[in-house]
């Protein structure tokens, strides 16, 4: 056979003489882009993603025009490139082309709204088969922590899960959390490290954001130090959140897991203290700041300094951890501050220190708390007492120490920045309570110690950068409730920690590759009317110990799911994201590159799903009419039952319709299914 | 002294009423000397229904925008050899000036000869080219033919351009016994019809062309593939192709040579992309018109896979005059780069409407002023559109273009089949791209995603911009987009349907700009944009406007001035219509 | 494209002289069905799955052939077809607003037929008639130099005739 040379995108290639440029490098080891390509079915030509540009046709010309690779012959001496600029934007627009006429959900809203990504309807699957090892896998390529998360978690999934349109949404959380327990109760799953690269990274802070960096950076073979100020590592977890949430031997069993990667953690150890953080960099090829907001922040309200006014977090502390003897607080009244889930947190453990009334002081009112609503039904159960639209307006002292709290009586206005209606004071009108103690939980903030030369946002929080997590020093990067728009929940600190880990990562790898939000597809408006026919089944219930109970001690409310709720509970999941994700071509391709479609918006072609063959649902609204599936049923099936319908924008891929005859004649050879590149088409094993 | 009289019957003159004049006239010659006849078009579409009275073979009175009612007039001055009393309907000298300033080739015998007549072809030369190929002493032998083609420049006529003799000799070189010689007559270019004008004025030019076309690259079967939409020209060519059979033009031995070729014409079914010639080939076969990857291209691999050759009906027109004038009297037309004459569909806001034949090498000015008459109804040129959907508008500025393929595809517009569409200034150029891309939108095969989502996306932003929702940043977006679909479009369809938008915007940005920044239309063209006031001076208060306005949106009480409420006004124009004082102003 | 199974009783036996005269030659499905439209006036389904069978394709194929064409129609059509120009020439003289008003007059849009059945309305591109411009042909009559109110007259013409005669 005769032999050709050609460079394609800088690499020698060499081919028999006679095939496609797209062969070529296809035998060469390097794939150029393409969708409606398969060497099954005779060359297509219609997606357009494989054009190539020929700087150089063997004899020193470019080919003024891009080449389809798919068709275009492989000669002696060509220089082919497929990254060109404007080969990049002839694909970028391709696919930017493509995207705006394509419907679907690329991954469901659970995943999507999910702050680090976790693949809930991957592992609902599992859990609901029975495979909770298999589950936690699929957990942990995310978050290192779902024992202590699902317990926690104010689960923006369930606050997105489609089923809340058929009846509620699924208890993915807790369901995390048992799939969890199941696996750390028995031979559980641990990630593989790479091969030692001999790189050095120090983490400050062994909270979920620390623990999380570490452990996604370990499995990229570094070897990874956690410093934590703390006796223990968990950070906020073991400190900020009560033992009858997470219990403490949870935490230490899932940290215990990430530490046996092979990660070193020194506690103890407080950053401008016992370390500085130039040693560090010295030390270190790379320095993650994940240190937390450990201090509660003021209320600017008349009486603060007095004894008896203190911080949320700072009550919380060593109760939590349970490091410290609880107060006792029989017989005192206690005036909780704010209405958050550390307020929550406050308020439920002052109960359980046995005080006589605890308020919840909040200026809005239920409906406007931030808090989990569960947690506060779960709190009026165990006694306290909300005082709804109200805001502190003098703390009242006797004797240098607090005795009474006088209250702004608020109302709601006009909706502020937020979208929550602003309270604003209602003219004179008071009230006060005799109160022992005030904590104010109405957010936390960095305690800057330590942080020498790195530079901080007016907030007062280290400033990072979105995309590198890197602050003002070239080799420290910040993440987590030190870092910009300050505290918030756990699992977005984990969400960042995952995506650091990568920059860091690349960037010991020798080219810092900056984060990129990857481009899905996602459905508008979906309603309740596509699941109508749906069998509605209710959401299963967590069973919890009796208020009157659980009210008076540290163990966890919680009892826990059993198998059976459990499987049955994950199998009530929608699937709304698309099941070939992982396969799609179309999504992979549109993530090489950045991609807008949304400036190309326009009319999208709307089709029902629908099941007139046997074995196939077709999702025309996926489809991109690279006609495949058409052409692999003709020439390679031999049965031509699909066609292409119409002309132009408007034109489908569609079966006959009416015969029933034809349509039998499909037989499950998957040929279409196997050949289709995108979701549209789904293979339904037969029961 | 006896008359013949030829009513001009293309399908242009029968909508005029060519038809009726003609069945007007039958009976009121019927006992006399005098003979009637039809004759395809002769290109001045705006002096329809036209009549030509000729004395043996000479012209005597040309007479123009004839109605059935004149048919007794016309018929009297025939018997009575009183042709003079029809100076009244007698062509104006300013107006056949528009014939004189023509060089006819491929419309050489069109609007003179009888299309329905294989003898009156004959008579005026048919035939001759493809007896002096197939002589058996002296012919030609397939080579010199291409040879002949090569030395008169003729280049596809359908658009592209491309050198006929090269298409030629490549399918006379691909290996094989079966070829295919095949005629684009799906000609669907909105505003181009020299195709139509040509089968159904002078079949037996395409067929003589054709014929020589299959002898030179050997193929045995040629084929025509002629848009459904044109019923008359059908019909005539199945005539003269039956005509040329009889007499042994078509068939075995082609006087009584080794040569033989059969004909036969596919109606095409209304898709514009079978323009391209793959698709051409792919609507043959009986498929979807979706265009083939090139390479291979039809030479090589086309008809079944077999090699086959594709040229348009005026392309294939000019062969048989080449044949006969000599490679060189051609090429000594034209320009350095553009050889022959080139036939135009000249419409719009013209005076003089209708089809063109010119050398190559004439200015645009020349074609629009010269022989057109420049605008009608006392108003500005704007801007003249070349090419319809794979074409652009070249405006004022660049009337001196010569009409070279070169020259025209340096402005951004091209050649194209030839239609040439006059526009003035009450013509919104963002309005006629949208136009375009309305048209390429409807027109996309589908198949590949440049094109199919491409251009629906262009038409979605041209849209809102002359609805008054455009964005700052369409103008770029539509930029960026045009030089992606040119980029990577399969066919020439694709490839070429942002030319329109694209010269637009080259030319008329500031148009662009006006509906996007300041919601306006400054030729007063896009509905949604215009607004309306009343002039008080000008006002007589006769309530017409305001009893007429749908939406009550004109207050004011009899004699005296009204007022329009722009916040109601729903911009329908009504007022504007039926004011008799000219008071209601569009701006 | 809807089932279209109100008219799923033709009569097919019509439609053997074209099948023979067609059969075994490759490449006729486009006249084939040009010539059954000729037939019924429209392709109805049971006829498009006739010639499928006949001809050895696919309905896939014979369906998907049919809709990439503007000629094919798959409803039957109003006694008058309305073939409105918007070539570019009639286009620049004006075609929308005669569109516009043949639309709002006899409630329909390119490619439906009025309820009446007695209109069908094609917006279709060159008539070839670029003069004439605007141009509508309805049936075999071409109509020119249009407005929208000579266009409705035309129509008013066709619907008086049509309401006397019955």
């Amino acid at each position: 056979m005769n032999q050709i040379q050609l460079t394609i995108n800088g690499i020698p290639c060499r081919c028999e003489a006679g095939v496609s440029i797209l062969e070529a490098a296809r035998q060469n080891g390097i794939e150029i882009p393409n969708l409606c390509n398969d060497a099954s079915v005779r060359v297509y030509g219609a997606c357009g993603l494989c054009a190539v540009e020929v700087t150089d046709d063997g004899n020193g010309k470019p080919i003024p025009k891009l080449l389809r690779a798919c068709s275009a012959k492989a000669m002696d001496g060509y220089v082919v490139s497929f990254d060109t600029e404007r080969v990049n934007q002839s694909r970028k627009i391709a696919l930017e082309l493509l995207m705006s006429d394509h419907t679907g959900d690329c991954v469901g809203p659970c995943k999507l709204n999910c702050p680090a990504g976790t693949n809930c309807q991957g592992y609902l699957k599992k859990i609901a088969a029975g495979d909770y090892h298999g589950a936690v896998r699929i957990i942990k390529e995310k978050l290192p922590l779902p024992a202590a998360i699902g317990r926690v978690c104010p689960h923006p999934c369930e606050s997105n899960c489609r089923r809340a349109l058929v009846e509620q949404p699924l208890s993915i959380a807790y369901l995390k959390a048992f799939a969890a327990d199941k696996d750390l109760a028995d031979a559980p799953y641990r990630a593989e490290c790479k091969p030692d690269t001999g790189k050095r990274i120090a983490i400050v802070g062994g909270g979920p954001a620390g623990l999380t960096a570490g452990y996604f950076l370990r499995q990229k073979g570094h070897r990874v130090t956690i410093l934590d100020a703390a006796a223990k590592m968990g950070g906020m977890l073991r400190y900020g959140i009560p033992a009858y949430r997470l219990p403490k031997a949870v935490l230490d069993r899932e940290i215990e897991e990430i530490a046996a990667l092979g990660i070193e953690m020194k506690n103890g150890v407080r950053l401008g203290k016992d370390i500085t953080l130039s040693e560090l960099r010295r030390e270190y090829d790379a320095v993650i700041l994940a240190v937390g907001a450990w201090s509660s922040m003021g209320m600017r309200c008349k009486g603060e300094e007095l004894s008896g006014v203190i911080g949320g977090i700072g009550f919380l502390h060593d109760i939590s951890s349970g490091e410290g003897e609880a107060p006792d607080l029989r017989g005192k009244n206690i005036a909780v501050c704010g209405g958050g889930n550390t307020a929550m947190d406050a308020c439920r453990t002052a109960i359980r220190c046995g005080a006589e009334n605890v308020y919840v002081i909040y200026r809005r009112t239920r409906d406007e708390m931030p808090a989990d609503a569960l947690e506060i039904e779960e709190s009026i159960e165990e006694g306290v007492t909300y005082k709804f639209l109200t805001n502190p307006a003098e703390i009242i002292g006797e004797n240098g120490h607090v005795s009474k709290i006088r209250l702004q009586v608020m109302a709601l206005g006009e909706p502020d920045a937020s979208g929550r209606r602003a309270p604003v004071p209602v003219d004179g009108k008071f009230e006060e309570l005799d109160v022992d103690l005030v904590i104010m939980a109405i957010g936390q903030k960095l305690d800057a110690q330590g942080l020498d030369g790195v530079e901080l946002t007016a907030k007062g929080t280290i400033a990072a950068d979105t995309a590198t997590y890197l602050t003002n020093l070239p080799d420290v990067y910040a993440i987590g409730d030190a870092t910009n728009r300050g505290a918030d929940i756990a699992i977005a600190a984990i969400g960042e920690a995952n995506r650091c880990a990568e920059v860091v990562h690349s960037a010991l790898s020798g080219s810092l590759t900056p984060y990129r939000a990857p481009f899905v597809s996602k459905r508008e408006n979906v309603s309740a009317d596509e699941f109508k026919d749906r069998v509605k089944q209710a959401r299963c219930e967590m069973p919890t110990r009796a208020p009157e109970v659980r009210r008076h001690d540290f163990d966890e409310v919680n009892l826990g799911l059993t198998d059976e709720i459990a499987q049955k509970e994950a199998g009530r999941c929608l699937e709304c994201g698309c099941h070939d994700y992982e396969d799609c071509k179309l999504i992979r391709y549109a993530n090489r590159q950045e991609i807008h479609p949304e400036r190309l918006a326009g009319l999208k072609n709307s089709h029902p799903t629908e099941r007139k063959l046997v074995c196939i649902e077709r999702n025309n609204e996926k489809c991109i009419l690279c006609a495949l599936c058409v052409r692999v049923c003709e020439e390679q099936a031999k049965k031509g039952i699909l066609g292409l319908v119409g002309r132009g924008f408007p034109t489908a891929v569609r079966p006959e319709f009416r015969d029933p005859s034809v349509i039998a004649g499909c037989k499950d050879c998957r040929k279409c299914t196997d050949v289709c590149p995108t979701g549209a088409l789904k293979f339904i094993e037969q029961a | 002294m006896s008359y013949r009289i030829l009513v001009g019957e293309g399908s242009c003159g029968i909508a005029a009423g060519a038809a009726k004049v003609y069945d007007a006239l039958r009976p009121l010659l019927a006992d006399s000397s005098v003979t009637l006849g039809v004759t395809g078009c002769i290109g001045m579409c705006w002096l329809e229904p036209i009549v030509d009275i000729y004395e043996d073979d000479t012209l005597k009175k040309r007479l123009v925008r004839v109605s059935a009612d004149h048919a007794a007039q016309i018929a009297a001055a025939c018997r009575n050899n009183t042709l003079d009393a029809l100076s009244a309907l007698e062509i104006t000298e300013e107006d056949s000036a528009f014939l004189t300033r023509q060089t006819r080739i491929a419309l050489r015998n069109c609007g003179i000869i009888d299309p329905n007549s294989m003898e009156s072809a004959v008579k005026a030369g048919a035939y001759e080219a493809i007896g002096r190929i197939l002589r058996k002493d002296g012919g030609m032998r397939p080579e010199a033919v291409i040879d002949c083609i090569k030395t008169s420049g003729l280049a596809g006529r359908g658009g592209a351009g491309f050198p006929t003799w090269f298409k030629w000799n490549a399918a006379r070189q691909s290996a094989g016994e079966e070829k295919y010689l095949i005629c684009n007559a799906d000609e669907g270019d909105p505003g181009a019809f020299m195709d139509r004008a040509v089968i159904e004025s002078d079949p037996h030019t395409l067929i003589e062309g054709m014929l020589i076309g299959a002898y030179a690259i050997g193929a045995k079967e040629a084929i025509v593939y002629v848009r459904a939409e044109y019923p008359l020209a059908i019909k005539r060519l199945e005539a003269a192709i039956a005509q040329a059979e009889a007499a042994g033009y078509i068939g075995e031995h082609i006087l009584g040579s080794d040569f033989s070729c059969s004909f036969r014409i596919k109606a095409g079914a209304g898709a514009f992309v079978c323009g391209e010639e793959t698709a051409l080939i792919e609507s043959l076969e009986g498929q979807r018109g979706m265009p083939r990857l090139k390479p291979p291209f039809p030479a090589a691999a086309g008809y079944w896979r077999k090699p086959s050759n594709i040229n348009n009906v005026e392309t294939y027109a000019n062969v048989a005059w080449i044949i006969n004038n000599g490679g060189e009297a051609y090429a000594a037309l034209g320009t350095p780069d553009s050889k022959g004459t080139k036939v135009f569909a000249l419409t719009g806001k013209i005076r003089r409407g209708g089809l063109v034949e010119i050398p190559m090498g004439m200015t645009l000015r020349q074609v629009i002023f010269e022989i057109g008459g420049g605008i009608r109804d006392g108003k500005q040129f704007k801007a003249v559109q070349m090419g319809g959907p794979s074409g652009g508008c070249i405006p004022e500025s660049l009337l001196d273009t010569v009409i070279d393929y070169k020259k025209l595809g340096a402005t951004g517009a091209i050649m194209g089949s030839g239609g040439m569409v006059v526009m003035d200034e009450s013509t919104c150029m963002v309005s006629m791209a949208k136009f375009f891309l309305d048209f390429t939108a409807k027109e996309s095969c589908g198949k590949c995603v440049h094109c199919r989502i491409g251009t629906k996306r262009m038409q979605e932003i041209l849209g809102r911009i002359v609805e008054g929702n455009g964005k700052t940043g369409d103008i770029e977006l539509l930029e960026e987009l045009c030089a992606a679909i040119k980029d990577g479009a399969l066919c020439g369809l694709g490839q070429t349907a942002p030319n329109p938008v694209l010269t637009a915007i080259r030319y008329f940005r500031d148009e662009f700009e006006a509906h996007i920044e300041e919601k306006r239309c400054p030729s007063l063209a896009c509905g949604a944009l215009l607004r309306y006031r009343i002039h008080a001076d000008q006002c007589k208060g006769c309530t017409l406007c305001a009893k007429r306005c749908p939406v009550g949106a004109i207050t004011g009480t009899v004699k005296s001035a009204h007022c329009i409420d722009a916040e109601i006004c729903i911009r329908c124009g009504q007022c504007h219509t039926v004011c008799k004082f000219a008071a209601v102003e569009v701006y | 494209m809807k089932c279209d199974c109100k008219h799923q009783n033709s009569d097919l036996s019509k439609l053997g002289p074209i099948l023979s005269a067609y059969a075994g030659i490759p490449g006729s499905l486009i006249t084939i069905l040009q010539q059954a439209q000729e037939i019924y006036g429209y392709l109805p389904m049971d006829v498009i799955y006739h010639i499928a069978e006949a001809t050895g394709n696919t309905p896939a194929k014979v369906l998907g052939v049919a809709t990439f064409y503007t000629q094919f129609r798959f409803q039957p059509m109003g006694k008058y077809l309305i073939m409105l120009c918007d070539g570019t020439a009639c286009h620049v003289n004006g075609s929308e607003k005669i569109a516009a008003a043949i639309s709002e007059y006899l409630g329909i849009g390119s490619g439906e037929t009025s309820e009446d059945g007695l209109f069908s309305l094609s917006i279709v591109a060159c008539l070839g008639c670029c003069s004439l411009s605007p141009v509508m042909m309805i049936n075999e009559d071409t109509y020119g130099s249009l407005t929208p109110e000579k266009a409705l007259e035309i129509l008013k013409e066709i619907k008086d005739k049509e309401e006397s005669d019955t």
